[in-house]
């Protein structure tokens, strides 16, 4: 190690020992996470998802995968998760972020839901929340794709 | 507005087993792929997003299906407390699906990589076996060719030293043949049309025997082929020497099919005794044909290896494995007693060597034969 690079280390050493004892409550405190974090976090995640699923579509298809029908079921179900995952965006968006939605329970059998705007807002909301009518094809799609893959990859073993 | 709550109930219940159910046949058939192939990165992937979704089924459809029934029964406060470990899983979960996914590309990449590496590794291995497997049969070639090349050239220093000695003998008995027997005199009594090779072979056949032999045998000697050498066209020459072939056709019944090459250079040979070389293949052809069937001759030019050849080929009953390696021997012949001298090819084999060329002979029994000779390209 250089004499210099020792200057620089010894140099930082100090500004991070000024901080801690200096400024105890900005240098040592752990920020608090709130109510709202946990819901962003959740929608980011299903950002991210989304994302991933739209790649994993190009990337397939870029790589000349989808010739297989194994593979062109799992682009299927990254389409529809793509699909389910802005769906459940937007419900937890108009669940618990706009404000412009309020459900209430009429009885084990029925709902009420009331909207600020439009009623056509209401029934959006409650088509939205049949997610599973995206994510159950989804997953089946995503079955059939790798138990398709399993059927080549049996072939191609019996053909060796 | 207020709307029945039923489908989406019955949507959440049946779609949650749905999901679950789902999500752990796709475990199985990802782990089947996977003891098929344990190494392919692929199908670790796969099972790797497998697990996640079942995991995420598991949490979301347990965290739905429980929701319901904590509702339904009127304990919607326990609920409450469930919901938020059931979403940070899902929220967990998601994101490490998203985050492997993001990998695949690069995964496929070094897949392939690997793929190709093992591929050439194979290959390479294959070759390996395959050379050591072959390598004994290899040594074994190699020394059967090694061990032809020293009969060849054994072959060779034989017929040197039995041309140097019968040279010898010949010469001697040339000069009292000569004293008694009038060449000129025979060549005069020949008619000015007969071409050349007829010619030639007219005279010879007027010796008698034992001077023909003498003068044959004096062919054979390097000192008697080291004759002053001429530029030739080649062509001009050869075609000269392949007019005895009409004569040929005229006294047998035999197809004479010719492919010559059209660039044929000039060649520093001594053209008489080129000519008698193909003379003799040609009548030893003849002979062998039986003065039937098809008598092929080919020229060609290879400017690469800087030599022309001409190939002689017949369809008579060939010449035996035994007798091969003896056909250019001195007074070996396959003909009749009394029908050859055996020293046609004995004195061409001498006269092509002289020229720096080769002549070699391909043949089966019954099938015919092929002598080829191969004459250097000299520059003038």
């Amino acid at each position: 190690m250089t004499g210099k690079t020792m200057r620089q280390k010894r140099y930082w050493i100090v500004v991070v020992a000024f901080f801690c004892l200096v400024l105890p409550p900005a240098a040592g405190a752990t920020q608090t996470h709130g109510d709202p974090e946990g819901l962003l976090v959740h929608q980011a995640s299903h950002i991210f998802f989304a994302f991933s699923m739209g790649l994993l579509i190009y990337w397939l298809r870029s790589r000349g995968l989808v010739r297989s029908r194994g593979w062109r079921w799992i682009q299927y179900a990254a389409l529809l998760f793509m699909l389910w995952t802005a769906d459940a965006f937007l419900v937890h968006t108009l669940d618990e972020l706009s404000g412009w939605i309020e459900v209430s329970s009429r009885g084990p059998w029925e709902i009420t839901i009331r909207t600020d705007g439009s009623p056509f807002l209401g029934v959006l909301y409650y088509l939205a929340k049949l997610d599973h009518l995206l994510c159950v094809p989804a997953m089946l799609l995503l079955f059939m794709g790798i138990r398709e893959l399993n059927r080549e990859e049996g072939v191609k073993e019996e053909a060796q | 507005m207020t709307v029945t709550a039923l489908p989406i109930w019955m949507v959440d219940i049946i779609g949650a087993v749905a999901m679950i159910v789902l999500a752990f046949l796709c475990i199985r058939h990802a782990r089947q792929l996977c003891r098929r192939d344990p190494g392919n990165v692929i199908w670790t992937y796969l099972s790797w997003v497998s697990y996640c979704l079942a995991g995420f089924a598991v949490s979301r459809s347990a965290g739905h299906i429980l929701k319901q029934l904590l509702i339904f029964s009127q304990h919607s406060h326990l609920w409450k407390m469930v919901q938020p470990y059931s979403g940070s899983i899902n929220t967990f979960l998601l994101i490490i699906v998203a985050a492997i996914t993001l990998f695949f590309s690069r995964v496929w990449r070094v897949y392939q990589q690997i793929t190709e590496d093992q591929a050439v590794l194979t290959q390479t291995h294959a070759e390996l076996i395959d050379l050591n497997e072959t390598l004994e049969k290899r040594v074994t070639e190699r020394t059967r060719a090694l061990a032809l090349s020293e009969k060849q050239i054994a072959q060779a220093d034989k017929l040197a030293s039995i041309g140097q000695l019968s040279s010898g003998i010949a010469h001697e008995s040339t000069t009292l043949w000569a004293s008694s027997w009038d060449t000129p005199s025979c060549c005069c009594a020949t008619s000015k049309r007969i071409t050349r090779p007829a010619m030639i072979s007219g005279s010879l056949k007027n010796m008698p025997k034992p001077a023909r032999v003498s003068w044959k045998i004096c062919s054979i000697s390097p000192a008697a082929n080291r004759r002053a050498r001429m530029p030739s066209a080649f062509t001009t020459s050869s075609r000269r020497c392949w007019c005895s072939c009409s004569t040929i056709r005229a006294a047998a019944h035999m197809i004479i099919e010719k492919d010559f090459a059209a660039d044929m250079p000039q060649l520093t040979i001594d053209d008489k005794k080129i000519k008698q070389v193909f003379i003799n293949l040609l009548m030893n052809a003849q002979h062998a044909n039986g003065n039937r069937g098809k008598l092929k001759i080919v020229t060609r030019h290879d400017v690469r290896a800087g030599n022309v050849t001409v190939r002689v080929e017949d369809e008579g009953y060939g010449i035996a494995a035994d007798d091969i390696n003896r056909i250019f021997d001195p007074f070996f012949t396959t003909k009749p007693t009394g029908e050859g001298t055996g020293l046609g090819l004995a004195v061409s084999y001498g006269i092509v060597k002289s020229h720096g060329g080769d002549i070699s002979v391909t043949s089966r029994l019954g099938q015919g034969a092929c002598f080829t000779v191969t004459l250097p390209v000299i520059d003038a």
